[in-house]
């Protein structure tokens, strides 16, 4: 009871108790005694103001509880008297509540939980656009990085970007994901070592010992988990690296790292750092992060970054005039969870539809129950309970029923979540941190409770009982004529989300369909391919490469079960960083280097294209002549040469990647590649010959078996180099698979939401109908003894069920463009009205609602028409 | 006579302040003082036990409860039958006249008494 209502009572109370005293005072004062006696004589009588106002609220009190647990009896034993009702309801509120539970706790566990950091809150991305140039995200240069964290007043800023290197003398050579971070990258997440320590200022220091951090599945793995561990020195880069402590087995951010170093150790960063004097934006591979300082807000920091970035400006015009260049900071918590989150809220708002529709089909079918035991409830009203008393005990049936259902429901989502946990983790290091806990536990019985409300109400609502027509009149008491189109409207409720629902999961599959007949522009069949990624202060200089590869590829080809071998800068499809380039046309020189066109830059070796079927347009490929002391050449593809020169124009031209000091000369157009994403349009594409340098990194193998494939490369490389690290071996017919799998997925989800949808409907239909078919046995049987046939009956049957369900498919034809609508982005080649997803999801649900029609009208025929004439 | 404690019956208790507001709706005080005069002083509802007697007549929905102004312009809680306070009050008069028959039936003067 709310504090005021109790509040109110209590007022009440003590106001008609002051008024009885003054009226038996008065009495007595009539009587003849003296005032204050007669005051005394009156609270005597009463017995003390106190112990009656105290009867009276155990009057109310002992009775609220006492209605409660005799609803509550009462509610069970009814349920136990219609086992298959309850059963019913409780497993299709279990598949609605498990559903949306499973759901939740996803959600709980990956947008709502805190950061596992310290005060996450108050942790921040920095980034720099460049909105005239269509950049989102600039990434930082260790001049802009210095002067910003110099001159922030709000906030403490680290800089962080990654690198894989190479680790030897712990066994067989391994590539490490390296995090290269400030000193107190760390102390700014607010993360603690689990044993030793993490870096200190001195370790930032030019000429410092090299040291490292390891993370903890990589301790656990490669270091036995050994709490002695700081000590221990790794050669990494051609120097020796001390490991000085271990994180804690926390998620890290922004991506999962092996191990950590401090920025000095980076050898090309050290480059960086010796040229950034002439160059201002050296080494701009930088993400900073930072945390505010107590005090501020993020608004305050806005701010002074935007001044910043004004500042700098204004002192680096040659670098940042025109372009739209600023600076800004973003929460942590979204970055995390920003890839992840559309497709929570999508799952969560099918989920809640699935729940909806559970809830209708059990509200018909206790509307149907309702109405068989109309004379017990009748009698129930009778017995002094009126209607707002039956319809708490009504309610309180369902609430039973509801959270007996919340409880099996949350049996099914404690084993759907973990396969969910795992598709997730592709959108959000967060998945990990997903269980079923405290919060979804009380999620899903506070869903039990919801839809126990929800669909009880219904019913309570509709129950008009005339209590003396009941009673006196025996068998069946209304013609039931609006409680039947209620339960008519219910199913049409029902049939539209169905509906939705499908339309949804029809458009996710014809996209992920779509998605696998995209010609991706080379072939995939039969190819392996594997990193190499070369020790860069091993590999020093362009010769030491070639003379790599040089050995390399010829030991390749002279394998037997290779048929062809090249090499390349990065596999399709295999989510890798890209060369993007701006480039000079020779004849069209262009001033501001931010209006120069871009590229993407690839080396290749003379049987790459050849090897995976990229055709050649016109011109030729490359070959032996395209050595390191002839002219330099470039292939483009095809993209390019359209966009720029037309097709026929660009064989000859000449193109500079250097700002004019060198140029190549197009020799060759070939085929468009996507390498990015299969929904993604080809990047305009620039090849060079492995020999006139270029950065290649990835070799291509072609043969018969792929798991030999695989092994032949190794044991090439390790021929040549024995510490030279082989990782990343795969099949292309994988990568396109796996570049797939997120929608596929998300396709298979909706789809298995959409079919128990699709089954609860059905279900729903059928009781709907059979209850139908029940109530007119005599009806049928009579038209059957007058000469109606079977089929006839049926058919009239069938229609009057469709009706309900004709009238949902439009509605939810109508739901299914909104919902289109909110797919879009992740449709591919489908719009959000395709006619044909939209069609074979219609078609779906009117072939599954006539099998629930004509199944109980077949039934209802089957009785004989005499018996059933005789039915009283 | 000694004014009979109504305590004990609990039921009739009930059943009497159905008929006092069946005849017009009445405060608390109003209907103890009813009971008096029309049972010419036998039953002295103790009146401790008509108030919380009240709130559990309410609660059952027999009677409801309306404030108003007395006759003496003070405001007051007054009380009256709802319908099923008539449905009640016929079936518990009805119960109470055939047992007020059976006991009278049986202590009918037919052979000596003692």
């Amino acid at each position: 009871m709310s504090r005021g209502g109790r509040g109110r009572r209590e007022a009440e109370l003590d106001e008609e108790l002051r008024f009885h005293v003054e009226m038996a005072t008065a009495e007595n004062l009539r009587r003849g005694m003296a005032p204050d006696e007669a005051r005394r004589r009156a609270l005597a009588d009463l017995g003390g103001v106190e112990p009656v106002k105290e009867a009276c609220r155990d009057e109310r009190r002992g009775s609220r509880l006492e209605a409660l647990g005799r609803d509550l009896r009462w509610g069970l034993r009814s349920l136990r008297r219609s086992p298959a009702y309850a059963a019913a309801a409780v497993l299709t509120l279990a598949l609605g509540i498990g559903a949306t539970t499973a759901i939740f706790s996803l959600i709980a566990g990956i947008l709502l939980a805190p950061l596992p950091y310290r005060d996450g809150e108050d942790l921040v991305v920095v980034r720099q656009h460049a909105t005239r140039l269509d950049i989102e995200n600039l990434q930082f240069a260790i001049n802009e990085f210095y002067d910003y964290r110099d001159a922030a007043r709000t906030l403490d800023l680290v800089e962080h970007h990654s690198m894989t290197f190479t680790l030897l003398g712990r066994g067989e050579p391994k590539r490490v994901s390296t995090g290269v971070v400030s000193w107190h990258f760390f102390d700014v997440l607010g993360v603690g070592m689990l044993h030793g320590r993490g870096f200190q200022p001195s370790d930032e220091n030019a000429g410092a010992e090299p040291v490292l951090v390891l993370s903890h599945p990589y301790w656990l793995e490669h270091f036995a988990g050994d709490p002695e561990v700081a000590g221990t020195v790794v050669e990494m880069n051609d120097k020796s690296h001390t490991v000085v402590g271990v994180l804690p087995p926390i998620p890290q951010f922004p991506q999962e790292h092996d191990v950590y170093m401090p920025t000095v150790a980076c050898p090309f960063r050290a480059a960086g750092e010796a040229s950034r004097v002439e160059n201002r934006r050296a080494f701009s591979n930088l993400t900073v992060f930072g945390r505010l300082r107590p005090g501020t807000s993020l608004a305050a920091a806005d701010r002074e970054l935007a001044g910043l970035a004004a500042r700098l400006e204004s002192e680096h015009p040659d670098v940042y005039a025109d372009a739209g260049y600023g600076t800004a900071a973003f929460p942590l918590r979204g970055e995390l969870t920003e890839n992840a989150r559309p497709m929570l809220l999508l799952l969560l708002a099918t989920t809640l539809l699935v729940l909806l529709i559970a809830c209708s089909n059990v509200a018909n079918l206790t509307l149907a129950r309702n109405l068989r035991r109309e004379r017990e409830l009748a009698v129930r009203a009778a017995m002094g309970a009126g209607r707002w008393g039956l319809a708490r005990q009504t309610l309180v049936e369902s609430v039973v029923l509801g959270v007996s259902g919340g409880l099996l429901g949350i049996a099914l989502a404690y084993g759907g979540v973990d396969l969910l946990a795992r598709f997730l983790g592709r959108f959000t290091p967060r998945a990990d941190s997903v269980a079923v806990d405290g919060w979804t536990l009380g999620f899903a019985l506070a869903a039990g409770v919801g839809t126990g409300i929800a669909f009880g109400l219904v019913p309570a609502f509709w129950q008009r009982l005339d209590l003396a027509r009941v009673l006196h009149q025996g068998a069946r008491s209304s013609d039931g004529r609006g409680h039947r189109r209620l339960r008519l409207v219910l199913v049409g409720g029902q049939v539209a989300l169905a509906m939705t629902l499908l339309a949804g999961a029809g458009l996710m599959l014809r996209s992920v369909q779509a998605l696998s007949e995209v010609d991706p522009g080379y072939a995939t069949e039969d190819i392996v391919v594997g990193r190499i990624p070369l020790n860069w202060s091993k590999y020093a200089d362009q010769e030491a490469v070639s003379a790599f590869y040089g050995r390399l590829l010829p030991a390749l080809e002279a394998d037997p079960g290779v048929a062809q071998a090249a090499l390349g800068t990065i596999a399709p499809l295999a989510d890798e960083f890209t060369l993007t380039r701006r480039f000079t046309i020779e004849g069209r020189p262009v001033d501001d280097e931010a209006l120069q066109p871009q590229l993407d830059q690839r080396a290749v070796s003379t049987g790459f294209f050849h090897l995976l079927d990229i055709p050649l347009v016109t011109g030729r490929l490359f070959d032996l002549r395209d050595d390191a002391a002839a002219p330099p050449v470039a292939i483009v593809s095809r993209s390019l040469a359209e966009r720029h020169f037309g097709l026929d124009e660009a064989l000859g031209q000449r193109l500079s990647l250097d700002g004019g000091d060198t140029w190549m000369t197009v020799v060759g157009i070939v085929g468009d590649v996507r390498t990015g994403s299969l929904d993604t349009a080809p990047a305009d594409t620039l090849y060079q010959p492995l020999a006139q340098g270029g950065f290649v990194q990835r070799a291509f193998l072609r043969g018969r078996q792929p798991e030999r494939l695989a092994e032949t490369l190794r044991q090439a490389v390790w021929a040549i180099d024995p510490e030279q690290p082989v990782d990343d071996i795969r099949t292309l017919t994988e990568t396109r698979r796996e570049s797939i799998a997120p929608r596929r997925t998300t396709a298979l989800l909706l789809g298995l939401f959409a079919a128990v949808a699709l089954a609860i409907t059905a279900a729903g239909l059928f009781s709907v109908v059979a209850y139908t078919v029940g109530q007119r046995t005599r009806e049928i049987g009579l038209r059957m003894a007058l000469g109606a046939r079977r089929e006839e009956v049926v058919r009239m049957v069938v229609r009057q069920g469709l009706a309900p369900v004709a009238v949902g498919l439009v509605v939810g034809l109508v739901g299914a463009a909104f919902l289109g609508a909110g797919l879009r982005d992740y449709l591919f080649a489908v719009g959000p009205r395709d006619p044909s997803a939209l069609l074979a999801g219609a078609a779906t649900l009117l072939a599954v609602a006539i099998v629930a029609c004509v199944v109980p009208a077949r039934r209802a025929t089957r009785v004989d028409p005499v018996r059933a004439l005789r039915v009283d | 006579m000694p004014a009979h404690n109504l305590d004990l019956l609990q039921g009739s208790l009930d059943m009497l302040v159905l008929r006092v507001l069946e005849l017009e709706p009445m405060h608390g005080w109003g209907i103890g003082e009813r009971i008096r005069q029309r049972s010419r002083e036998v039953l002295q509802v103790t009146q401790g036990s008509l108030y919380p007697a009240l709130h559990r007549l309410e609660r059952k929905g027999w009677i409801e409860a309306e404030w108003a102004t007395s006759e003496n312009n003070r405001r007051a809680k007054y009380y009256k039958l709802t319908r099923a306070g008539h449905r009640r009050l016929a079936e518990e008069a009805e119960s109470w006249r055939r047992m007020v028959e059976a006991v009278a039936a049986v202590m009918q003067p037919t052979e000596a008494l003692s």
